[in-house]
């Protein structure tokens, strides 16, 4: 069923039908739908396989032109985690732009591709990404501010192109942002190795309260024929031992 | 602050609150090591982001439980755990990087179960014959 929609969808597209609604489709433009995870670029003969993260968690990396004042909000945010090695992700909360895009810890994703909307579910804290053409995009006065802000794309030829504001100041991931932050994904379908799909996404991250020039990365995925993602319940173990405490106060009352 | 909203702040700090003790640093895991350790299991919980187990295990130092965090399932999933692997009552090995303090315990990386099925990830060996036969070394 699902496929067949999609078939008709692209059908519909390639005929132009949502022209209309002002949504600028045609032949040319890739269904990203499916399940992916993280493409590694085989290895040199006698070397070891590279993998084509982005590193949007934590970790070394590459030195981020970060303006004092950025440097000093991450110092204070380090200094107050260290020696207890806390996360986001050991709290049970999603990674947020633009780690997320940039590898969600390792786990896969799944992308549905309608023609005014891309859902992007990380199976990771099952963060969930809505990305919105045409008519969906949702007025500025009307939108939240959050982790994974809020995505607007538009398509140049057989590239998504997706730009996202309204992020929430975040100093607990790699790239860390204010929430001036401003950035722009660039989608587009290629060939792996053995043929496979391998879906190339660029970012670049512009914010001027926290970097004095724009960051870049690029993050792989390769696609998981007839994959599927894992629920991923997390907050399930601290449901588990409140309920354990409150067990024990109830006992401890008798 | 009225009281149905100081409700839900006092239920969500409690709930952090389990979250902290849930949730223990990784840092304290060697992960340059391996170990491994037999028992019995007395609890398990194939949960996220950790898998949680407790293993009766006797040896020369008598028989005590021993706690451990690991992989989260979705991650042992894909290293070849299934669901009913592990029951309560089995006798399993697990593999572990061992806590930096010495003391009992670890992060689980792999385990064979009670029927000599394997799941988790790979030892440094198995990468090697893997990465052999890739290469086409003998």
């Amino acid at each position: 069923m699902h496929r067949r929609w999609r078939r008709a969808a692209q059908g519909l597209a390639a005929a132009g039908v949502f022209a209309g609604l002002g949504i600028v489709a045609n032949a040319q433009q890739p269904d990203f739908t499916g399940v992916w995870t993280t493409y590694t670029e085989p290895a040199p003969a006698g070397g070891r396989a590279a993998g084509a993260g982005g590193g949007g968690g934590r970790g070394a990396g590459p030195a981020l032109p970060l303006t004092p004042e950025a440097q000093r909000k991450i110092a204070e945010y380090q200094a107050l985690i260290k020696g207890t090695g806390d996360t986001p992700g050991g709290f049970c909360l999603g990674t947020g732009m633009p780690g997320s895009m940039l590898g969600s810890g390792g786990y896969p994703m799944e992308i549905i591709q309608r023609p005014n909307q891309i859902t992007i579910v990380y199976e990771a804290h099952n963060e969930v990404r809505r990305v919105y053409l045409a008519d969906r995009i949702v007025p500025e006065a009307d939108r939240l501010p959050g982790r994974n802000g809020h995505s607007t794309a538009r398509w140049e030829g057989d590239t998504l192109v997706v730009e996202t504001t309204n992020l929430i100041e975040q100093v607990d991931q790699r790239y860390a942002h204010s929430e001036k932050a401003k950035i722009v994904e660039r989608y587009r379908m290629t060939k792996g190795a053995k043929g496979e799909r391998v879906l190339v996404a660029e970012m670049t991250m512009t914010d001027p309260v926290f970097y004095k020039e724009p960051v870049k990365a690029e993050k792989k995925w390769a696609e998981v024929p007839n994959g599927h993602l894992l629920p991923y319940e997390c907050a399930e173990e601290a449901w588990n031992i409140h309920l354990e405490q409150l067990a024990e106060k109830a006992k401890s009352k008798k | 602050m009225n009281k149905s909203r100081l409700a839900v702040v006092a239920t969500l700090l409690a709930l952090c609150g389990a979250g902290v003790s849930a949730h223990h640093s990784a840092q304290q895991f060697d992960f340059t090591k391996t170990a491994s350790m037999s028992g019995i299991v007395k609890r398990f919980q194939a949960i996220n982001p950790h898998m949680r187990l407790v293993l009766a295990v006797t040896d020369a130092k008598g028989t005590r439980e021993v706690a451990f965090e690991g992989h989260s399932t979705n991650n042992m999933y894909r290293a070849g755990y299934r669901d009913g692997m592990i029951k309560v009552g089995d006798k399993i090995t697990v593999y572990v990087a061992p806590l930096r303090d010495g003391s009992e315990g670890g992060y689980v990386t792999a385990a064979s179960t009670a029927d000599g099925k394997r799941f988790g990830a790979q030892s440094r060996a198995e990468q090697e014959a893997e990465r052999a036969k890739a290469e086409g070394r003998k």
